[in-house]
């Protein structure tokens, strides 16, 4: 095992708190060292995340987040950092506008890539087309227990990414890497995308676990956490949380 | 309704979608759970000793066949068609919920699994599940919104007399829609041992079909029962939340071109946004949500917006994809009732028949109303009355008779 930690998916929410605090956030990540940011852009009926990024949507919302205020909010990043950008997302937002509008207006954001998990292949909106006629990385998200053949339909699709979770199940519980894991990750390196695994990493010890499986570790519930319980200021809070990551 | 967002997929021939809406909107997390329990239900239902169960079971346990009663009095009292009542809600547990209930918990007991998850509203899909299970031996949980939890105390403590867990939910509206996200939530970690009893016509396939084929023995029996009166049905009327009772009771005459099928959503405090559950009738756009494409009530950005019913289990944003597809195509006919109207049905059918409906189907009942006086004499409408009303007694009494009914809490509370 090698002792260099993989690479940071950093994932913080459009809107939350509040815009301000939000491009706090972003900057504490980046500068702690991220190498992607994925922000997610808030949905009210959010099935596939634990509680803490639920309510933390919930409060974006109620605050009266607009699909439109998360692009207004990507062009900036993509203005001010020089990371990679994802936004994460349900269905429902992308069919709204239509995966093409979607996809231009992302692609207008400077953003690198979607992670859509309830749009899978065969039920994509046009998503996966859509997305690659704008050189848009459309991100499958898979899990173990994913059957071969859905595996080779992916396979198909030649993502240049693929997110995966490592264990069965939501963000934001704990997370050790098995020789099954190790074996199930070896399996979809060979589809030939870079892998983003996710779901439950949080220690810099984690991160080194992943080195040599994983291209990045998406981190999430994390920082939400530090965030919840951050005293001083919010930027050096999730800088420190990064770096300390990377460590 | 607003126009669709986008030019529709091709879907028409595919099993999983119902016109342009259904289908199987999940992350991969859930997708072995959902592919495995598709084989596993159509080989259930082809098999001669599953049905020959679940008929035992519905008859010494559900009690069905339910009985339709000729509401004579309502009849004579409104002057025009002759008007029928599926009495559904004489079933076990007082609603059509039961059917779907134990026919998923047979299905679950045949794959093997020891554990099931419900998510339920006002408590009654939750209390048909607590019943199921407790009957086959398997493990229950039940996801509440915690509003609903603290509404619905009654039916919390008869799950939980079941030997139920009933898990409140914190998050979005604390409702229904939110006791589904922690269902699925839950399911996409525990499904190799567990199966996810959905409670109504809708979710990601096979859901809709599950529900629609466990329901139709509602309307199997209604159309065995009509004949057996000696009357040709020119309308049926079945109230709209997520589609269970309408679907089950329409079963088998959506292929034909008769008679009138009315289904009736909630038309709550009325027009306005958050107001009422008007899907089709209303402002309600194509969306995607809960695992399934429909229309639901939904911002332009495709966030799910706030409904108010007076009866939980037709407070929900969605409507099954299969009843949204027929609607469209004009089979079923979409109207509204208000909460007032609905009030108005519950009375006028307590002292007419000595009925009590559930606040579900007292809007069927208000809609019968309004349609009995259209039609002749000598033609026959069918109203579900999906439930019974006994559950509702917290509600209607608060609505009806306030001040004697607030008493009586006082004095509960003191002794």
């Amino acid at each position: 095992m090698t002792t260099t930690p993989t690479k940071l998916m950093a994932h913080m929410i459009a809107g939350f708190p509040d815009v301000d605090t939000a491009r706090k956030i972003a900057r504490g990540l980046v500068h702690g060292g991220a190498h992607y940011l994925e922000v997610q852009f808030p949905f009210s009926d959010p099935s596939s995340d634990g509680p803490l990024i639920e309510k933390a949507s919930q409060a974006a919302l109620d605050r009266g987040f607009k699909v439109a205020d998360g692009f207004a909010f990507m062009k900036e990043l993509a203005r001010d950092y020089d990371v990679p950008l994802f936004i994460m997302t349900y269905g429902s937002l992308v069919y709204a506008r239509g995966a093409a509008a979607f996809c231009d207006q992302a692609r207008d954001a400077g953003v690198t890539g979607l992670i859509i998990p309830d749009l899978p292949p065969d039920y994509s909106e046009g998503l996966f087309d859509e997305g690659r006629k704008r050189g848009l990385a459309i991100t499958p998200v898979i899990a173990p227990g994913i059957s071969d053949a859905r595996l080779e339909i992916l396979r198909a699709l030649r993502p240049e990414y693929i997110y995966t979770a490592l264990r069965l199940g939501i963000t934001g519980s704990a997370t050790h890497l098995d020789d099954a894991t190790i074996a199930y990750l070896e399996k979809v390196k060979s589809i030939g995308a870079k892998i983003i695994a996710g779901f439950g990493v949080r220690s810099a010890e984690m991160m080194r676990l992943l080195a040599g499986h994983a291209d990045a570790a998406a981190v999430g519930s994390y920082f939400l956490e530090v965030y919840n319980n951050a005293k001083g200021d919010i930027e050096t809070a999730l800088r420190d949380a990064a770096a300390g990551l990377l460590a | 309704m607003t126009a669709p967002a986008q030019p529709q997929a091709d879907t028409a021939e595919r099993q999983d979608f119902f016109g342009n809406f259904g289908g199987r909107y999940v992350g991969e997390t859930l997708r072995p759970a959902l592919d495995n329990l598709d084989r596993e239900f159509r080989t259930a239902i082809a098999d001669p000793a599953f049905q020959a169960e679940l008929a035992r079971v519905q008859k010494t346990w559900v009690g069905r066949p339910t009985p339709l009663l000729f509401a004579e009095n309502a009849t004579r009292a409104l002057g025009g068609a002759r008007i029928y009542i599926k009495m559904e809600g004489l079933a076990h547990t007082g609603a059509h919920k039961i059917n779907n209930a134990i026919g998923q918990a047979l299905l679950a007991k045949r794959m093997g699994k020891t554990h099931i998850i419900a998510e339920t509203g006002a408590g009654q899909h939750g209390l048909a599940s607590a019943a199921a299970c407790a009957k086959l031996g398997l493990d229950c949980r039940v996801y509440m919104g915690d509003l609903d939890v603290r509404r619905q105390r009654p039916n919390v403590f008869a799950m939980e007399m079941m030997g139920t867990r009933v898990i409140p939910v914190h998050s979005g509206t604390m409702t229904l829609k939110d006791a589904i996200n922690a269902a699925l939530r839950d399911w996409s970690a525990t499904y190799p041992d567990t199966h996810y009893l959905i409670g109504s016509a809708l979710g990601p396939s096979p859901f809709p079909e599950i529900a629609r084929i466990f329901q139709s023995v509602v309307g199997r029996e209604t159309e065995q029962q009509m004949a057996e009166a000696g009357e040709e049905i020119a309308a049926m009327i079945a109230c709209v939340g997520g589609g269970s009772n309408s679907i089950g009771f329409f079963e088998p005459f959506l292929d034909k071109p008769s008679p009138r099928l009315i289904g009736v959503e909630a038309g709550g405090r009325g027009p306005g946004p958050g107001d009422n559950a008007v899907r089709m009738a209303g402002a309600s756009r194509y969306g995607i949500a809960h695992g399934y494409k429909s229309r639901f009530l939904m911002d332009d950005d495709g966030q799910v917006l706030p409904t108010h019913s007076i009866s939980a289990g037709l407070d929900y944003p969605g409507i099954g994809p299969q009843l949204a597809a027929l609607g469209e195509s004009g089979r079923i006919e979409f109207t509204a009732a208000s909460d007032e109207e609905t009030l108005e049905a519950l009375k006028f059918f307590a002292r007419q028949e000595g009925v009590m409906f559930a606040l579900e189907s007292a809007h069927a009942g208000a809609v019968a109303m309004r349609v009995a006086p259209t039609l002749g004499r000598d033609q026959a409408i069918v109203v579900n009355m999906s439930g019974r009303g006994d559950k509702d007694l917290f509600i209607t009494a608060k609505a009806l008779d306030r001040d004697r009914w607030i008493d009586y809490l006082k004095n509960e509370i003191a002794t």
